[in-house]
């Protein structure tokens, strides 16, 4: 295992070049291939507070900065998952052809995802402006949740990626699986408004439930976010990346066999 | 366990391998999806052909030596590349490599056709281990080993397949590495770049990299290699001087020859990912993957057969191999891929049967060599009633000559699209 860590330490420029590949083929190499990049949320942003504040006459303040701190963070963990998935399929014929560290794969979709989540944040800080919300110091803190949210998303990828190699239809249950995650996360609604008792197990079974709404305590609410609480979810994502590793290692020894 | 290998090292070992066996299961018999394995549940299927490709290999190679790797197609050279440089790992046994391997299996493997040509130096050279700098060192005499240096920041999808494997093979001679394991593939571009390829080659050796080399020519190993071995089946049966190894290996050609033969067909998109289907109108693109000895393909033909469901033959059209295979790119010279495009498939939605036959004339009119079907779903992309076993472009004039003055000004409308 740390033959492995060196080994990948050895290996840091092909992250860093397969990161900057897939955002250079993203966006195309031009401005707009960004802004396109954020199409998605946005849009899905325009759509929910339509939905929320006309429909059905909610009366949440400043409902696209609310629905905006938890649709961009998701945005990113749906590509990363969708992506990083697919990683090592994809990249079959260079699998084939060349050893290196594959584990780089599926990490890489998790930072090139996130590189781009990152990039879009000042559009949110613009709606915070917009609408008048707090620029609190604690936003300092958001680094903090983006390396908990890539720790677990790593950790989803890991174990993800190499079950499609052994059965390829693990994409058509993943794009299922993510529908159902959006709607079990609190991303248009808030964890306040879920019944107290079904709330606590969101947070306990879905990470994302727990990062999410710390992102909006921070970005929406202008609050203080809870060390200990962040502390926990940070511990999740830690274990969660081990048994990930553990998965990885052990489905990478006979993948070549199976692309 | 890196050191650069000079003449003072030599005797010491670069690779070793001691009882070296591989072995794979049939494709077929794999399970790839959860379906699968949910209909596996209920009708449990056998444990799965197996098939050995190395059974107990052993061999060294010392620092600074060439070695020339000889045997049929089929015999496990490439599975042999694939575990020296550790892309696949061996079912039993041992290897051990000491210093930095480098292979040229395919040029350009890991090019990303949106990247330009300066992008996938760094991107090819960092998937090697390398580091920027240490690219941007070698960066000048890559480009200019190339004859690349007016397209470098061209994107290599617009590269012409010289310019794609010239910029992959010199990528590959500047990486300096202490064992370059080579699998034939330097009948790369014009005769010009192929004599400078060769002389690369040799320079490397001179300089004392350790040379693993494939080939089912005898006359390369011999002009390249100093020892060499032969596999058969998967098992070493000869290991000493190239001369009288290459000897033995022709001599085993000429007493059993062989036969070309279609080893898998299937429909591809343009990348090579392959597809179960394809929508009618766009293009079809067909791949055969051949085993074709050498000098193999005088004499045969290939036909390719569409039928639909019914078992209508749509189509039929025979070639002379020697023909279609000179078209194909050098790349893995135990299986040549020849791809055949269908441009905007004007057939109904339907279950296509494509059939590849290879073919002899004889006597007795064609004799069938060898022979490969496969299936592929043709659905509609539109929303039309339209019916019958063709789809044909069509367009409704309200006005005669409307078209004629339409083709003037743009593109013709195509109606439900």
């Amino acid at each position: 295992m740390a033959s492995q860590a060196v080994e990948i330490i050895q290996y840091r420029s092909l992250l860093r070049n397969l990161v900057a590949k897939d955002l250079k083929v993203r966006y195309k190499n031009s401005a707009l291939g960004f802004v396109w990049s954020l199409l998605h949320p946005l849009l899905l942003m325009v759509v929910f507070t339509f939905v929320f504040t006309q429909l059905l006459d909610q009366d949440t303040p400043a409902f696209p900065v609310f629905v905006l701190t938890a649709l961009l963070p998701w945005h990113w963990t749906s590509t990363a998952v969708t992506a990083g998935t697919a990683s090592l399929v994809d990249n079959a014929p260079l699998i084939n052809k060349v050893y290196f560290p594959r584990i780089l794969l599926p990490i890489s979709t998790v930072l090139s995802t996130g590189a781009n989540y990152v990039l879009g944040l000042p559009a949110l800080f613009l709606f915070m402006a917009l609408f008048d919300r707090a620029f609190t110091p604690w936003l300092v803190f958001v680094p903090v949740l983006v390396v908990i949210q890539a720790i677990f998303l790593t950790a989803v990828v890991l174990i993800l990626a190499p079950l499609n190699v052994y059965f390829r239809d693990t994409t058509v249950l993943v794009d299922v699986g993510l529908t159902a995650w959006f709607f079990m996360t609190p991303i248009f609604y808030s964890i306040e408004w879920v019944v107290p008792h079904l709330a606590a197990w969101m947070y306990r079974i879905n990470p994302m439930a727990a990062i999410v709404s710390e992102y909006r305590v921070i970005m929406y609410s202008g609050g203080v976010p809870d060390p200990l609480f962040t502390g926990r979810t940070g511990v999740t994502a830690l274990v969660l990346l081990a048994i990930g590793y553990l998965v990885f290692t052990r489905l990478n020894r006979n993948l070549g066999e199976h692309l | 366990m890196w050191r650069m290998a000079g003449t003072g090292d030599r005797g010491e070992i670069a690779v070793e391998l001691r009882g070296v066996s591989r072995r794979f299961r049939l494709h077929h018999e794999t399970r790839t999806s959860f379906q699968d394995w949910f209909v596996g549940l209920l009708r449990p299927r056998g444990k799965g052909e197996e098939f050995w490709a190395l059974r107990d290999v052993s061999f060294t190679l010392r620092r600074g030596e060439s070695l020339g790797v000889l045997g049929r197609n089929g015999a496990g050279k490439s599975t042999l590349l694939k575990l020296v440089t550790r892309v696949l790992e061996p079912t039993s046994g041992e290897i051990i490599v000491n210093g930095r391997t480098h292979a040229m299996l395919e040029l350009g493997a890991g090019f990303h056709p949106e990247l330009s040509g300066r992008d996938n130096v760094y991107l090819n050279g960092s998937i090697y281990g390398f580091s920027r700098r240490q690219m941007a060192e070698r960066f000048d005499r890559i480009v200019q080993f190339a004859e690349l240096e007016r397209f470098i920041d061209t994107p290599v999808k617009h590269y012409s397949l010289g310019m794609f494997m010239r910029l992959g093979f010199s990528i590959a001679v500047h990486l300096d590495p202490d064992i370059l394991v080579i699998d034939e593939v330097l009948s790369v571009g014009d005769a010009a770049f192929q004599r400078k390829g060769y002389q690369a080659l040799r320079d490397l050796k001179a300089r004392g990299t350790t040379i693993l080399f494939v080939s089912h020519w005898p006359e390369l190993v011999r002009e390249f290699c100093d020892r060499a071995i032969l596999l058969q089946d998967g098992r070493l049966i000869d290991n000493g001087p190239v001369d009288a190894v290459a000897a033995h290996y022709e001599r085993m050609l000429q007493e059993q020859p062989t036969d070309a033969e279609i080893l898998r067909l299937r429909a591809v998109d343009e990348a090579g990912t392959v597809l179960e289907a394809v929508p009618s109108g766009s293009d079809l693109r067909i791949e055969a993957l051949l085993r074709v000895p050498p000098n193999g393909a005088e004499g045969l033909l290939l036909a390719l057969d569409l039928y639909d469901r019914e078992g209508t033959h749509l189509f039929g059209n025979t070639g002379r191999l020697a023909d279609i295979m000179s078209h194909t790119s050098q790349g893995d010279a135990a299986a040549q891929r020849v791809q055949a495009v269908i441009r905007g498939l004007p057939v109904a939605p339907t279950t296509l049967t494509v059939a590849a036959t290879l073919q002899r004339p004889s006597e007795a009119g064609l004799a069938v060599v060898d022979r490969q079907e496969t299936e592929i779903e043709v659905f509609a992309p539109w929303s039309a009633q339209e019916r019958g076993l063709l789809r044909l472009e069509h367009i409704w004039e309200s006005e005669p000559g409307a078209a004629a003055r339409r083709e003037r000004t743009g593109p013709r409308v195509e109606i439900e699209r």
